[in-house]
């Protein structure tokens, strides 16, 4: 067995016992819940997606203390959150990390002008319109909630990012999920709200 | 869907009876069946968006509409680089904003599945995919050697810069051959105002109006520019609301909507404009002078005669009479159940007449203002086109044909010949977005972008009193690699005829140009070569200048309008190919959104429907839903029976648009074409194919099925649409103040 090689076996026997031991606990760890807000209700056992490259949110949230909407920009200017333009994952891994295998797949998407197709993991059906905005606005904005602490809203329905690579669904997300919430929150309770 | 839940019947009853928001929620927490498994599908980042690009937020960009030819101003939201909605453009003095239902459902010929996707070209039997090198060498080699005079270019109406391309097309070739044809026009209109006001376009102003009788124009829906006319229209029903007579054979949108609907006779509405007009001057209701002669001319149309020819009570004529001298000032059209006669010319002159003698001229009706650059000025499309180039087809006077926006072989009538006449025609060349009637007989389709995906420029020929050219400019990329935009093609073809169009790698290059070297009259003073006059036009859509006003000038004369023998005859009826804002001329057919909206009168959805008066039902004992044999002395189709009031006896009207034999999954196969059965009649004076003028048998088939209808019945019941009391009333049983 090379250097490399062994280099290799040994982060694959690392990361497996994260994923084995180590997640599970992390993600049943609460985040802290803001004080201006009743939680949703509801836990749900997401599959493991795989995506073209296994971005590490674990790594740019918990160690490099990035914030949710530093790459999720949209989320408080639009219904979707969004997944960052490649180039913004450029702006920052055109210097860092540039020897990572990772970063030189997302390097080869970006020269052959490319974004790479992730696979989605929180959907909500068609009929239902979900807008983050509006969520930021009501829970950040207007209840002067510090942006830094952001991710703790973010968490309410999806989870404890910063303990996972990829992300996975852990809330149901589904109606009953949402109106309790909106009717522990005063949020609107006529039907076309969401349904329109 | 209560899968491992066990509920016994005890339970079930406590859970009705909780009732409230507990249990409503109690279904919101199973797995929804339709919510996306994790994985399942793809989201795509930006590699790198522009700055304004948000996703999830749409843009709204400004265009043209191309599904009629009013050339109404669109906006169109674009989100994630998909055109999603389209509406009307607020800068377009056209539509102010509006859009009609085949405006809105442009998305719907963009997305449509059976687009024409890689270019065609004929190999022995059939046509094959072929490169568009390969087409475009075999078209340049077939324009290069033909010569002029047997070189032909069909279209629909055509304006602004397509249109100059189009004449440099024909110019180069050495050709005069261009024939615009469209089915649905006001061609004979325009000929009568020409020749008695000495205007072809005024200015028509419902919003002056307070009557307006129209004879079988449906300016609500199929007649100039609707959209515009509905704006001004309810500018005439505000304020105090105006009188709308309307006379007509088969009921149309515009005559739902008049207070008073006259079903004159088929073919009958000169004699009975006449007969309007002879009591106007007989009781000296006109606001114009007449003369002696004119007024013994008139006098032979007495109110006895015109009701026994038109078949329409003493009463209710000088009704309309006294509507149009009281309820002034007056505005008469003449539309096409009116003007689609054999002297279709002289019923229109009829009605122009009273226009005259009521003073309209002047008030109702203003000057023409046309566009000050005459070669981007629209060319319309008419019938008499269609004739001329069926004529030629038969003398075999063409080796190379163009047929772009045109479809004959669906809707010219079948007694032209235009499908066998083809076979004489060497190389025809189709430049469509769809596999239509016509493409799938031609030897090379080149397919086209859609009007989302192109650039282009629209002067359009009725504008209401601006002078605006409108911009279209694609709202998105092209969904299929192999399309190219009609103007693509224009220019490569030009280039190899001409050297200097070497210049233009593509339309959008030549166009850029083209406004750059507008003249200061047509940008209203603003440098055209300015970057931001480009801007400001892509912005805004619209490029409004001063159009160059025309005259009017009355001539008062009383037209020699036939009296039809046909319709005296008990055994045949008039057959009326309706036309209607959905699927106008056939070319909406396959559009899902326009084909499963129900007609606006008659109510029936999906399938060819022919209308019928209940009396006439009832004397061939036929009954909703009967199948028909329809049959004319040019041929013959069959569809079934809906019956209503909205017919005069004597007609019998199969909406047009459906029919078709090929044009894509939506259209193909579905209800019976009219317009194939039309008798050969054209009007004398224009050449214009009259369409009201055919004459058919109409027999049981042992054949039925049901008529899918919304609404269960034609009449309320006696029952108002909404109960109100007055407000007196009100105070007195409520106890308000």
């Amino acid at each position: 067995m090379t250097a490399t090689k062994k280099m290799k076996f040994m982060v694959s026997v690392f990361a497996f016992a994260v994923f084995a031991f180590v997640l599970p606990a992390t993600s049943l760890a609460d985040l802290p819940v803001p004080a201006h807000i009743i939680p949703p209700v509801g836990e749900h056992s997401g599959e493991h997606v795989p995506q073209p490259i296994d971005f590490p949110h674990d790594r740019h949230v918990n160690d490099m203390k990035i914030n949710c909407m530093y790459c999720h920009t949209y989320a408080r200017r639009s219904a979707v959150a969004g997944i960052p333009p490649t180039s913004k994952c450029m702006g920052c891994h055109k210097m860092i990390a540039t020897d990572k295998p990772r970063i030189q797949k997302l390097t080869e998407y970006w020269e052959k002008g490319e974004s790479p197709k992730w696979k989605k993991v929180h959907d909500v059906p068609d009929y239902v319109h979900f807008s983050h905005e509006k969520h930021i606005r009501k829970f950040v904005d207007k209840a002067d909630f510090p942006v830094e602490d952001v991710q703790q809203v973010c968490g309410l329905c999806h989870g404890e990012v910063k303990a996972m690579t990829v992300a996975e669904k852990v809330k149901p997300l589904n109606m009953g999920f949402c109106v309790r919430c909106h009717e522990a929150n005063d949020g609107p309770g006529d039907c076309w709200k969401c349904h329109k | 869907m209560m899968k491992g839940v066990k509920v016994n019947r005890r339970s079930f009853l406590k859970m009705l009876g909780w009732g409230g928001a507990g249990t409503a929620l109690a279904g919101c927490d199973m797995p929804t069946t339709v919510t996306l498994e994790e994985g399942k599908e793809e989201v795509v980042s930006y590699l790198s968006p522009e700055e304004y690009v948000i996703p999830g937020v749409g843009v709204w960009y400004a265009s043209t509409c191309t599904q009629c030819d009013a050339g109404c101003g669109l906006h169109g939201r674009v989100r994630e680089g998909r055109a999603l909605k389209l509406e009307g453009n607020p800068d377009s003095p056209l539509n102010n904003g509006k859009s009609c239902m085949m405006g809105q459902s442009g998305v719907q010929t963009h997305y449509n599945p059976d687009r024409v996707t890689s270019p065609m070209m004929r190999k022995g039997n059939s046509l094959q995919a072929v490169s568009w090198d390969e087409a475009m060498a075999e078209l340049g080699k077939q324009v290069s050697s033909v010569s002029g005079d047997r070189f032909a270019f069909v279209s629909g109406s055509l304006s602004g810069h397509q249109s100059v391309l189009t004449s440099e097309l024909l110019s180069k070739v050495g050709s005069k051959n261009h024939f615009a044809y469209e089915t649905i026009n006001t061609s004979i209109w325009q000929a009568v105002s020409k020749d008695l006001l000495g205007d072809a376009m005024p200015v028509i102003r419902y919003d002056k109006a307070g009557v307006i009788l129209s004879f079988g124009a449906d300016f609500l829906a199929t007649w100039m520019s609707p959209v515009h006319n509905a704006g001004e229209y309810a500018k005439f029903r505000q304020g105090e609301r105006g009188v709308l007579v309307q006379v007509e054979p088969k009921m149309t949108l515009t005559g739902g909507n008049a207070d008073l609907w006259v079903p004159a006779a088929p073919g009958t509405e000169g004699v009975l404009a006449l007969g309007i007009a002879n009591i106007i001057v007989s009781r000296g209701w006109n606001k114009v002078d007449v003369p002696a002669s004119v007024k013994t001319e008139l006098a032979q149309y007495d109110l006895n005669k015109v009701e026994k020819i038109t078949g329409i009570q003493g009463s209710k004529i000088k009704r309309i009479a006294s509507l149009l001298s009281e309820r002034g000032p007056a505005l008469v059209l003449a539309g096409e159940s009116t003007v689609g006669q054999a002297k279709g010319y002289e019923a229109a002159s009829a009605v122009m007449l009273l226009n005259i003698i009521m003073g309209s001229v002047g008030t109702t009706i203003e000057p023409s203002v046309s566009f000050p650059e005459n070669a981007l000025a629209a060319k319309q499309g008419n019938t008499s086109s269609l004739k001329a180039f069926a004529q030629g087809l038969s003398d075999s006077k063409y080796d190379v044909v163009f047929f772009y926006n045109s479809n004959p072989i669906y809707s010219a009538p079948e007694a032209l010949g235009v499908e066998s006449g083809l076979d004489k025609v060497k190389f025809k060349v189709a430049l469509t977005m769809f596999p239509d009637e016509t493409a799938l007989k031609a030897d090379l389709v080149l397919p086209l972008n859609s009007a989302i995906e192109d650039w282009g420029t629209h002067v359009a020929a009725y504008q209401g009193g601006s002078a605006t050219m409108s911009l279209q400019q694609p709202l998105m990329e092209p969904l299929y690699k192999e399309t190219k935009g009609f103007g693509d093609i224009m220019i490569a073809l030009l280039s190899k005829l001409d050297e200097g169009y070497k210049q233009f790698p593509d339309y959008y290059a030549y166009l850029r140009t083209s406004v750059k070297n507008m003249p200061a009259e047509l940008t209203g003073g603003a440098l055209a070569s300015d970057e931001s006059f480009w801007n400001g036009l892509l912005q805004k859509g619209v490029l409004k200048t001063t159009g160059v006003t025309g005259s009017l000038t009355a001539t008062l004369a009383v037209a020699k309008v036939g009296t039809p023998t046909d319709h005296l005859d008990q055994t045949s009826l008039t057959l009326i190919p309706s036309a209607r804002l959905g699927l106008w001329d056939g070319r909406h057919a396959n559009i899902p959104w326009l084909q499963e909206a129900p007609d606006q009168i008659s109510k029936v959805v999906w399938d060819s429907w022919a209308e019928m008066h209940p009396h006439t039902a009832a004397e061939m004992n036929l009954k909703n839903g009967d199948i028909v044999k329809i049959e004319s002395k040019s041929g013959s189709i069959e569809t079934q029976v809906a019956i209503t009031k909205a017919i005069h006896r004597g007609a019998i009207s199969v909406p047009m648009g459906q029919g078709h034999k090929e044009y894509g999954r939506y259209a193909k196969q579905t209800g019976a074409n009219s317009l194939s059965i039309l008798d050969p009649v054209f009007d004398h004076k224009t050449g214009e194919l009259a369409t009201h003028a055919t004459q058919v048998k109409v027999s049981k088939t042992r054949k039925n099925q049901i008529l899918i209808k919304m609404g269960g019945s034609d009449v309320q019941m006696g029952r108002s649409f909404v109960r109100t009391v007055s407000a007196d009333q009100l105070r007195r049983t409520e106890g308000g103040a």
